[in-house]
């Protein structure tokens, strides 16, 4: 027997999934996240499981300790080594106020206070030839500054390393020698590729958990050795893919996002195994609702990432899967700005005081409140029932918003719960069209795969908002990041500055590059996993001669200019709307992505259902609905439901830890995978 | 009143917020893609753009918040009521495309170009969608059409266009794409440009029209009504809880560019009563020779409008209605309010300056909130040329970053563009250097350069450039003389300045105008900070010492400025400074 095993670290609740190949059942847990020791709450899922570790063959583990470290800056005492004269790159970002009218705005401060910023004389020119060599000397002194400085962690990024790196790997090697237990890291290292504020600021980062990281690992690897366990394990990256311990430590920054993806993944699995090429992911929890689009089988991944938002945060490069982030979540509270108008989030109630509903002393309503004086949510049924509700506290702070905003008249109340919902919807649709309708894309054409808590209670409207015709729930929504882990294969990305006019010579440079980084990266992954299948997806970065901001287009199999040029015209009209024949077409990087396929459950062992042929059993609820108002409803327990089982609206299918609600002109059936598929009917077309 | 009230009374606030919403979205949208497909760096990091929808009356009814803040509710709707009154309703049809630059009309230099098509929905003209953009060449006496000095008239500085169609009922005058693509320096870069601010054009007023259809055309007119009432709301409050009265402030330029040895002076007086605000102008230099001047419009109603938004709204959207309690007052023929014919290439060098006098006089009426003077100044430092190998011209537009001023509780931030900039990244030094035959040798913060205080003015920065090809250096250094402001016992931030070493002369100062450079030619240019708030000696001294130690204050200013006394072995000598401190008056 072998087990595959993934646990999810995250803000409230850590959570493990666990897949028995000999069995081929599936198995869960939870328990509260430890911040003292983030691993006592992984060992505390593992106990719960009465699982053998020493029958694991794969560990996976997704964590917040990295973006934790960044949002609390309880990172290491961290040096940066810069280029003679530009120290303050991390100070000076790129000028910007993203905020227009404010007076105070600023973002938060660098991770490397100036008095660790140093400088070594050293200059590459933009051509790649050196204009002064590195001294080394310098180097030895910056050394010793460290030592005094009881420097944990240094990061080394050179003017002009993207396109030779040679000063930086010197220092690099000559740091590393000199300070052995200092964790040193580079810039050209992370990504080889130009801006260097985006480059130094990727390189700080890594430098700033390194030490951390490192901790975190050596205590996980301890314990799961500890309880028996022999294999090989790996960390959940945010670029979609899991990274051996080895490549987590060498590049802690890319874990930033390792938690959130994991559901992304698996809702990329599912709509893949059901032959959809094209889908959106939609995650809904406490505090946010995130969205990512599955195109052509395949994520986006967004380079840079502003770690902490594009206002305040800072920039890391190397690849966070493309996740649209918004305040609305199950918590976010419904109120009154002080100029009447009604706002939903981000403000939100956490867990403590929560919604009004929870009885702990909330007394705004919320998203939650709204979804119980509804009837979406049952009030003895939340949590598996582990939870009851109090319906008068929720409906007495909605009275008093109703009453704020001048909602007045016959079922008050309801119409009020129903516009919190509304604007809550809105405002999750506006985050789907973001990544849609402004990337030049249909969303009528996608399907929504819904998970997280609150995913499967909204899904249904905001489908119908954006005249998306099916809605997809996985099973056991509730812990969809762990499930998603266990699916997860191993990736890496890589991307080079290539800034070359489209030409012959360039289409043959272009397929050497793309031959030397794919060597390199079946080099890397087969250390990781000796036996995997690899996989490669060749994209680059494209735009018309002229052009600042480029595209990136997959490239397929393209390897001539005329093919380059096809596939470039396919994805700027996808895009844009609007194609120039005459204009000469540049490149500015080349992109590889490598996948290393890992062992995956059937999707169909993960999910429980009824015996085939039997006849669930139901109870009733009033639920109420935009349109009808009122209705009685069938409420079905998900466990009981028969793959092949079709009903349609209204109706409330409830699990453990998330209902789905369909609405009265909509249908559902349970898939070959157990899936829930709701099909929307033709109301959506309303205008 | 009682009309709006029965139209009010009809939509649901809660529909209200969602048309709201939608309304919103769609100039967000628009200029995402705009900034993706634009060819000019002024496009896609300068953000000088505006993105907007008017009402049939060239209303604003919503607006871009990511262009930079100069546009702010101004431009679009004016261009858009010139073309109602040059067309007439009935002489627009649905799919024309209008543009003007007029100076006459806009008031500002003529790169900046506004494009519109009407919206329209249910069979009647709802509105406008407008785009505007600088466009990177329009002609005129140099590279950019921007030139700091050497023009004396309007017609010396590029084409002008008065509300013409460049397209009609959905077809393209191709006569009007002849005339710009060659009347301009950058033909493929700015029709790369212009096919990317119609397709936002067309796309937005899809997207209205859409909107308008979905929830019909009066629910949409009362929901705008209920979009300008509100904003006119929280205007009128933040108004209202100014203290009343009569507050002044004066300031000055170095010069206009052209007599250099002459101060240009600005007045400002801000009479706050009740809700109303009033900016009264009245007292500024009348309009210059060289080209910094502005018309009404695009002068001075633009800076004041920009200023009202950091005094009162800073975080609401800007509409019609956001403006309504703010009065204008300027008689003509200021320099902010010239003529049709005065010249306006470098317009907007005033305008930072202008605003934070505003800004300045209202100190008096809110010091919890306002801060001391920022930079001001753009510090263009431009490299323009043909590049040798391919004979093509280039243009790598660059202006500086200084400090901003202090505040009650907070340090001055930055070091950031001007207050009439917002979200504009700067190209970085190795995309210049690939690019351009220059080599940036040192960038970073100019210590001791904040305004002392006991909030610190926010520190300038310094750079040097070497040349390592022939080609034009464009420089705009201004404020030297008048440096950025402490207000309530806090000290001036560092004045700017801008030395070109060009062969054998070393050190040349030179603060405007276009100056002709060889490989090992270079550029030494440094931008003040901002001001500081409240007295030096009043800052806590262990600050005082972590400033030090991070190098933003050296030890010596530490000492002469702040009273506080460093050892050698950085730490704080807090007998000798309590002596010091007490010397201090």
């Amino acid at each position: 027997m072998a087990l595959l095993i993934a646990a999810d670290t995250g803000g409230t609740f850590t959570d493990l999934a666990a897949y028995d190949t000999a069995t081929r059942r599936v198995t869960f847990s939870k328990s509260l996240t430890t911040y003292g020791n983030l691993v006592d709450g992984v060992m505390d899922c593992v106990r719960k499981t009465e699982l053998d570790l020493g029958d694991a063959e794969i560990l996976k583990f997704g964590t917040t300790l990295v973006i934790n470290t960044y949002v609390q800056r309880s990172g290491a005492r961290t040096a940066l080594v810069a280029t003679r004269g530009f120290r303050d790159i991390l100070e000076l970002r790129r000028g910007n106020r993203p905020i227009p009218f404010d007076v105070r705005y600023k973002p938060d401060a660098p991770l490397v206070d100036r008095d660790l910023r140093l400088e070594v004389t050293e200059r590459m020119g933009a051509d790649g030839a050196a204009v002064t060599s590195l001294d080394e000397a310098d180097v030895e002194k910056i050394a010793q500054v460290l030592r005094d400085e009881k420097v944990e962690a240094v990061a080394v990024s050179l003017l002009n390393a993207y396109v030779n790196d040679a000063h930086e790997r010197r220092a690099v090697e000559m740091l590393r020698n000199l300070l052995p237990g200092v964790y040193v890291t580079s810039g050209t290292e992370l990504s080889p590729e130009w801006y260097e504020y985006e480059r130094t600021s990727t390189a700080a980062a890594n430098a700033y958990v390194g030490p951390r990281l490192h901790t975190y690992i050596d205590r996980l690897d301890m314990a799961v050795r500890e309880r028996g366990f022999a294999k090989k394990m790996f960390l959940m990256a945010s670029n979609g893919g899991v990274f051996s311990v080895e490549r987590a430590r060498q590049q802690p920054v890319m874990l930033v996002e390792s938690g959130p993806v994991g559901g992304c993944i698996g809702a990329g699995v599912y709509a893949r195994e059901l032959g959809v090429k094209k889908a959106v992911a939609f995650d809904m929890g406490g505090t946010t609702a995130k969205c990512a689009l599955l195109d052509d089988g395949q994520f986006e991944v967004k380079s840079p990432y502003y770690v902490g938002g594009t206002t305040q945060g800072f920039p890391v490069r190397g690849g966070v899967l493309d996740i649209v982030e918004i305040g609305t979540g199950g918590g976010s509270i419904a109120y009154a700005d002080p100029h009447g108008r009604l706002c939903v989030g981000p403000r939100s109630a956490g867990s403590t005081p929560g919604p009004a509903c929870y009885g702990l002393g909330g007394n705004e309503p919320t998203m939650t409140d709204a979804n119980l004086i509804l009837g979406r949510i049952g009030r003895n049924s939340f949590l598996g029932g582990t939870m009851s509700l109090n319906v008068k506290a929720a409906e007495d702070a909605m009275a008093r918003l109703a009453a704020t905003v001048g909602i007045k008249g016959p079922q008050s109340l309801e119409r009020m719960a129903l516009g919190v919902l509304t604007l809550g919807t809105l405002a999750m649709a506006q985050a789907i069209r973001q990544i849609t309708v402004e990337r030049g894309l249909d969303p009528r054409e996608f399907l929504l795969v819904a998970f997280g808590g609150g995913g499967p209670l909204h899904s249904v409207e905001i489908a119908s908002e954006l005249g998306i015709p099916e809605i997809l729930i996985p099973p056991e929504p509730g812990v969809f990041a762990a499930v998603g882990m266990i699916l997860a294969d191993a990736r890496i990305d890589r991307t080079q500055t290539f800034l070359r006019a489209l030409d012959a010579e360039a289409a043959m440079a272009m397929k050497a590059m793309f031959a030397r980084m794919e060597e390199e990266m079946r080099h890397a992954l087969n250390a990781d996993l000796p036996a995997a299948k690899l996989s490669f997806e060749r994209r680059a970065e494209m735009r018309f001669r002229g052009q600042r901001h480029t595209l990136l287009t997959p490239l397929g199999e393209a390897e001539n200019i005329a093919e380059i040029a096809g596939a470039f015209e396919a994805s700027y009209r996808r895009r844009f709307g609007r194609f120039d024949e005459k204009a000469p077409i540049e490149f500015v990087g080349l992109s590889l992505t490598a996948f290393a396929a890992m062992g995956r459950p059937p999707l169909g062992d993960l999910c429980q259902t009824g015996q085939s042929g039997a006849i669930p059993a139901t109870t009733t609820r009033k639920v109420y609905f935009a349109d009808g108002g009122w209705n009685e409803t069938e409420v079905y327990q998900r466990a009981t439901l028969p793959r092949g089982f079709k009903a349609s609206g209204p109706a409330v299918i409830e699990e453990f830890g998330s209902s789905t609600v369909i609405g009265p002109k909509h249908s559902f059936a349970i898939g070959e995978i157990g899936e829930i598929r709701v099909h929307l009917g033709n109301e959506s077309e309303r205008s | 009143m009682t009309v709006h009230a029965s139209i009010h009374a009809d939509l649901d606030p809660i529909e209200a917020e969602i048309i709201r919403f939608g309304l919103l979205a769609i100039p967000k949208q628009i200029e995402v893609n705009i900034t993706r497909t634009a060819y000019s760096p002024l496009v896609y990091e300068y953000k000088d753009y505006a993105v907007g929808i008017t009402d049939a009356e060239g209303r604003l009814v919503a607006d871009s918040q990511g262009g930079i803040p100069l546009f702010v509710a101004n431009a679009l709707g004016v261009a858009v009521r010139d073309g109602l009154k040059v067309h007439g309703k009935d002489g627009i049809a649905a799919g024309d495309v209008i543009i003007s630059n007029h100076a006459g009309t806009l008031g500002q230099h003529l790169n900046n170009v506004v494009m519109y098509t009407p919206i329209h929905a249910q069979g009647e003209l709802v509105g406008f969608m407008a785009v505007l953009v600088h466009w990177v060449d329009i002609g005129g006496i140099t590279i950019g059409s921007c030139a700091p000095v050497g023009t004396s008239e309007i017609y010396q500085e590029g084409i002008q266009f008065r509300s013409v169609k460049l397209m009609a009922a959905g077809r393209r005058v191709d006569d009007m794409y002849r005339m710009i693509e060659c009347n301009t320096r950058f033909p493929v870069m700015l029709m790369g440009d212009l096919e990317s601010q119609l397709a936002g054009c067309l796309l937005g007023r899809d997207l209205a029209t859409a909107l308008f259809e979905k929830y019909g055309v009066p629910k949409l007119r009362a929901a705008i009504e209920a979009m300008w009432t509100r904003s006119e709301k929280i205007a009128r409050a933040a108004v209202a809880a100014m203290p009343d009265g009569e507050y002044r402030a004066s300031s000055f330029l170095d010069n206009d560019g052209l007599e250099t040895d002459k101060n240009v002076p600005i007045e400002v007086i801000v009479r706050v009563c009740g809700e109303d605000m009033t900016v009264d102008f009245s007292g500024i230099a009348d309009q210059l020779r060289g080209s910094i001047n502005s018309g009404r419009e695009g002068g001075a109603v633009t800076a004041a409008r920009i200023a009202f938004k950091y005094l009162a709204t800073p975080h609401e959207p800007a509409d019609e209605g956001a403006f309504r309690p703010l009065r204008v007052e300027i008689p003509d023929g200021k320099f902010l309010s010239a003529s049709a014919e005065a010249p306006m290439a470098m317009y907007s060098t005033p305008l930072p300056t202008v605003i934070d006098t505003v800004m300045r006089a209202m100190v008096q009426a809110a010091p919890d909130r306002l801060a001391a003077g920022h930079h001001s100044n753009f510090g263009i430092h431009s490299v323009v040329g043909s590049d040798r190998r391919t004979g093509e011209r280039f243009f790598n537009l660059t202006s500086g970053q200084g400090g901003w001023g202090a505040s009650k509780g907070f340090d001055g931030p930055g070091p950031y563009k001007t207050m009439s900039h917002g979200d504009t990244f700067d190209v970085p030094v190795e995309v210049q250097e690939a690019l351009y035959p220059m080599r940036v040798e040192s960038f970073g913060l100019r210590p001791d350069s904040g305004g002392a205080g006991e909030f610190r003015g926010g520190l300038g920065t310094q750079k040097e450039l070497l040349i390592l090809d022939d080609c034009e250096l464009q420089l705009n250094f201004e404020r030297t003389q008048c440096t950025p402001w402490g207000v309530l016992g806090g000290s001036d931030g560092a004045p700017p300045s801008a030395n070109v070493d060009v062969g054998e002369t070393k050190g040349q100062r030179i603060l405007k105008g276009n100056v002709a450079v060889k490989a090992g030619d270079r550029l030494h240019m440094r931008m003040s900070g901002g001001g500081g708030f409240g007295p030096a000696r009043q800052r806590d001294a262990a600050t005082v010492l972590r400033d030090v130690r991070q190098g933003y204050v050296s030890k010596e200013a530490a000492r002469a400025r702040y009273g506080v006394v460093i050892t050698d072995q950085a730490t704080l000598d807090a007998s000798a400074t309590d002596a010091l401190r007490g010397t201090m008056t």
